[in-house]
């Protein structure tokens, strides 16, 4: 993907400050969107893109820390870079430990600023993908038809085509079809790439 | 001449005996005269009445007297000890030797303990006693009146002050031996102040007489004088006294009549009178001491947290500029390193740095305003000048924004120390705030309501309502914090700086919602004692 797909979101209510990271992170190629206040960012529609977010921790009406639980909350997986005039440890701590990319301390040099940013984008984009991959895997799963579910799980389970048939009490002819049948609808090339992808979608939904 | 209060030493500023007596006590002073005079009226009618066989009460009533003088004079000692002034010692001595002489009194009086009295003293003896007395009372209170304006005699009262006491004490001891040796032995030589047990005699009369004329120069030289809650007090005790000499010698029918209790009821009146004083002053300014105490050490530390609040607040709003003009000019290099320099972009960046370099001075500058000469120094102020000169200062902004303002004054306000240039500050930004939270809204009168009143005898509150957002519970607590604010173009840092200002002045600063809608901030600042 383009860098000018990649897209920097900044919230800070200083405009010269925002005119500044616009700036600098359009020299690079970035696409740098702001805004004055969390309100705005959230009323603003985002673009499905890899991206992140820039957060002032002082902001009008709520500090930035809030507005990152806020987001965790809501279910918003933005990689977020805090900036600060009046950084202190503690409260960086409570930035990092709630998955802040990086806690940057104003003035700061460009370069750490970029290389946070890009390592925001980074995450976000290894997230999107995994996703993407994830929700491909489940779409593929959906296909299955039930007894064909069953199949899947005991052969994974390691059992072979004549305990699947006593178990589940068909032939096992039946149970070759059926089996070839998944290993087709999950595009499985071999059985331990089936057992991979049956160990993602259970990691997934033990997740949820 | 009156002696400012301020030229004292700073740690006799609140004795009993300096601080001046405040309009309650003055008018329960002028309470008690009342009813005093009204209670003598009321006894004229029966002032001639005897009282047989109440001889027997004589020894409690002295008992009574000699105990509350001599607490009187043991505080008034200590007062001594504490202010060195020969005034407050000679009165102090005056207790003591009333105190004392009223033991040989009644132990000599004749028909309470024996015919004659316990100690063996003729006719004339108690009633000696009792002249002695009479005329010392007002004497030793003529003296403190006399003494009380030669200033501090530091110079002459350098000694340690229990040695003076002692020296004090065993001279009236001296005394008053003395007097009773000569009452009990020497009859004979005495003048001829009783006819009979309980008739006096024609000599009696210029005891009662100078007994008078000197309450009256004492009470005389004392309302010329007068300054302090003890000055006050002592005359009453001396109004008191001369009505007791007065029921005794004119109006009564002799010894054990109802016009002679009625004096002796008077005599421990004025007795109790000053001991009640001195305990429940003790007691108050103990309290106000306590209170003092505490009220500096929250101004000690208010002041440690204005100093970092400014700091962190100048190091805060200077930090901005700058991080925004590093970050201009990274960016403007990065334009021109490219391939092909962009010239427009590296331009647009230059521009914002000289503007960033501008604001950055502009804050160097107010934050220099701000600490400027004179932002330290304190004078005493009526608060509501200062509303006014504010409200004129914001009538523009009050107009623009469709204001109207109600400003509830209580013109008999007591004035506050505190410096004018900071309390202008607390108020502009009160009001502005006030106007601001207004702004939006349109379903009703926009009403800034001001108020100044009486908060508790000592301090005065100003409150500020508007009827605008208020703000939420969530919201409400974190006012105060630095970097708070609920404004797009705020620093965060007024009510913070208000609060901080409020505190070094002594007083609080807090926040409600107003009833039905909008904040109400109210803050207290201590009187200036009067």
């Amino acid at each position: 993907m383009n860098p000018d797909q990649y897209f920097v979101f900044i919230v800070d209510d200083d405009p010269s400050m925002r005119r500044s990271l616009e700036s600098l992170l359009r020299s690079v190629g970035l696409t740098p969107r702001s805004f004055e206040s969390a309100h705005d960012f959230l009323l603003a529609e985002r673009p499905e893109a890899p991206s992140c977010l820039v957060l002032d921790v002082r902001l009008p009406g709520r500090s930035g820390l809030e507005f990152q639980r806020e987001l965790i909350n809501s279910g918003v997986s933005l990689p977020i870079i805090f900036i600060t005039g009046h950084g202190d440890i503690p409260m960086s701590v409570a930035a990092m430990k709630a998955g802040a990319v990086e806690f940057l301390t104003k003035p700061f040099r460009d370069q750490d600023f970029l290389d946070a940013v890009h390592r925001g984008i980074g995450y976000d984009r290894d997230r999107r993908e995994k996703s993407a991959i994830l929700a491909d895997l489940q779409e593929r799963f959906k296909s299955l038809t039930p007894r064909e579910r069953e199949v899947m799980a005991l052969v994974v389970a390691g059992r072979l085509n004549k305990q699947i048939a006593a178990e589940l009490q068909l032939s096992e002819i039946t149970v070759k079809v059926h089996r070839a049948r998944v290993m087709f609808k999950m595009r499985a090339k071999s059985l331990p790439d089936l057992v991979r992808i049956a160990d993602r979608l259970t990691a997934d939904s033990l997740k949820s | 001449m009156l002696k400012p209060v301020s030229e004292m030493p700073d740690d006799q500023k609140f004795l009993v005996s300096t601080v001046p007596p405040s309009r309650e006590q003055t008018r329960l002073a002028a309470w008690v005269m009342l009813v005093l005079l009204l209670a003598l009226i009321a006894t004229v009618p029966f002032a001639r009445v005897p009282l047989d066989n109440t001889e027997v009460l004589l020894p409690a009533y002295a008992t009574a007297v000699l105990m509350s003088e001599l607490i009187t004079s043991a505080l008034l000692f200590v007062l001594f000890s504490i202010q060195r002034s020969r005034a407050v010692l000679v009165l102090a001595i005056g207790y003591a030797f009333t105190a004392l002489m009223i033991g040989p009194w009644v132990l000599t009086f004749p028909g309470v303990f024996g015919a004659s009295g316990l100690l063996d003293a003729g006719l004339q003896g108690t009633a000696l006693i009792a002249a002695v007395r009479r005329i010392g009372f007002p004497l030793f209170v003529l003296g403190y009146a006399a003494l009380k304006d030669a200033g501090p005699t530091a110079r002459d009262m350098r000694g340690p002050a229990h040695r003076v006491i002692l020296g004090s004490l065993a001279s009236v001891v001296a005394a008053v031996c003395g007097l009773t040796w000569l009452s009990v032995t020497g009859d004979e030589v005495l003048p001829r102040l009783m006819a009979d047990n309980s008739q006096v005699s024609e000599v009696w009369r210029y005891v009662p007489a100078s007994a008078s004329v000197l309450c009256l120069a004492a009470l005389a030289l004392l309302w010329f004088r007068r300054r302090s809650v003890l000055d006050l007090w002592l005359m009453v005790v001396l109004c008191v006294w001369l009505i007791e000499t007065f029921l005794l010698a004119y109006l009564s029918a002799g010894r054990f009549s109802i016009g002679w209790w009625a004096g002796r009821i008077y005599g421990l009146t004025s007795a109790s009178t000053v001991m009640l004083v001195l305990l429940s002053e003790t007691t108050a300014l103990y309290a106000r001491l306590a209170r003092s105490v505490s009220a500096e050490r929250r101004i000690r530390e208010g002041r440690l947290t204005t100093l970092e609040v400014l700091s962190a607040s100048i190091a805060h709003e200077v930090n901005q500029p700058l991080a925004s003009m590093v970050t201009h000019a990274d960016a403007g290099l990065r334009w021109l390193e490219r391939r092909s320099p962009d010239l427009d972009e590296a331009k647009a960046a230059l521009k914002s740095i000289v503007s960033d370099g501008h604001r950055a001075a502009k804050i160097i500058e107010s934050v220099r305003m701000a600490f400027r000469k004179g932002t330290q120094d304190r004078i005493p102020l009526n608060i509501n000048e200062l509303i006014q000169e504010v409200l004129a200062h914001t009538r523009s902004e009050v107009r623009l924004n469709r204001v109207s303002i109600q400003a509830e004054l209580n013109g008999r306000l007591p004035l506050v120390i505190g410096n004018p240039v900071q309390l202008q500050q607390v108020l502009f930004n009160l009001i502005t705030n006030a106007i601001d939270a207004m702004s939006s809204v349109t379903d009703r009168a926009r009403v800034l309501r001001i108020r100044s009143e009486l908060h508790k005898p000592d301090s005065i509150m100003v409150s500020v309502e508007d009827v605008g957002i208020g703000l939420d519970a969530e919201h409400k607590d974190k006012i105060f914090e630095p970097f708070f604010t609920t404004k797009s173009h705020g620093l965060g840092m007024g009510l913070m700086i208000c609060q901080s200002i409020i505190e070094a002045h002594g007083g609080r600063l807090w926040m409600m919602n107003n009833i039905p809608q909008g904040a109400a901030f109210h803050f207290t600042l201590p009187a200036e004692l009067a």
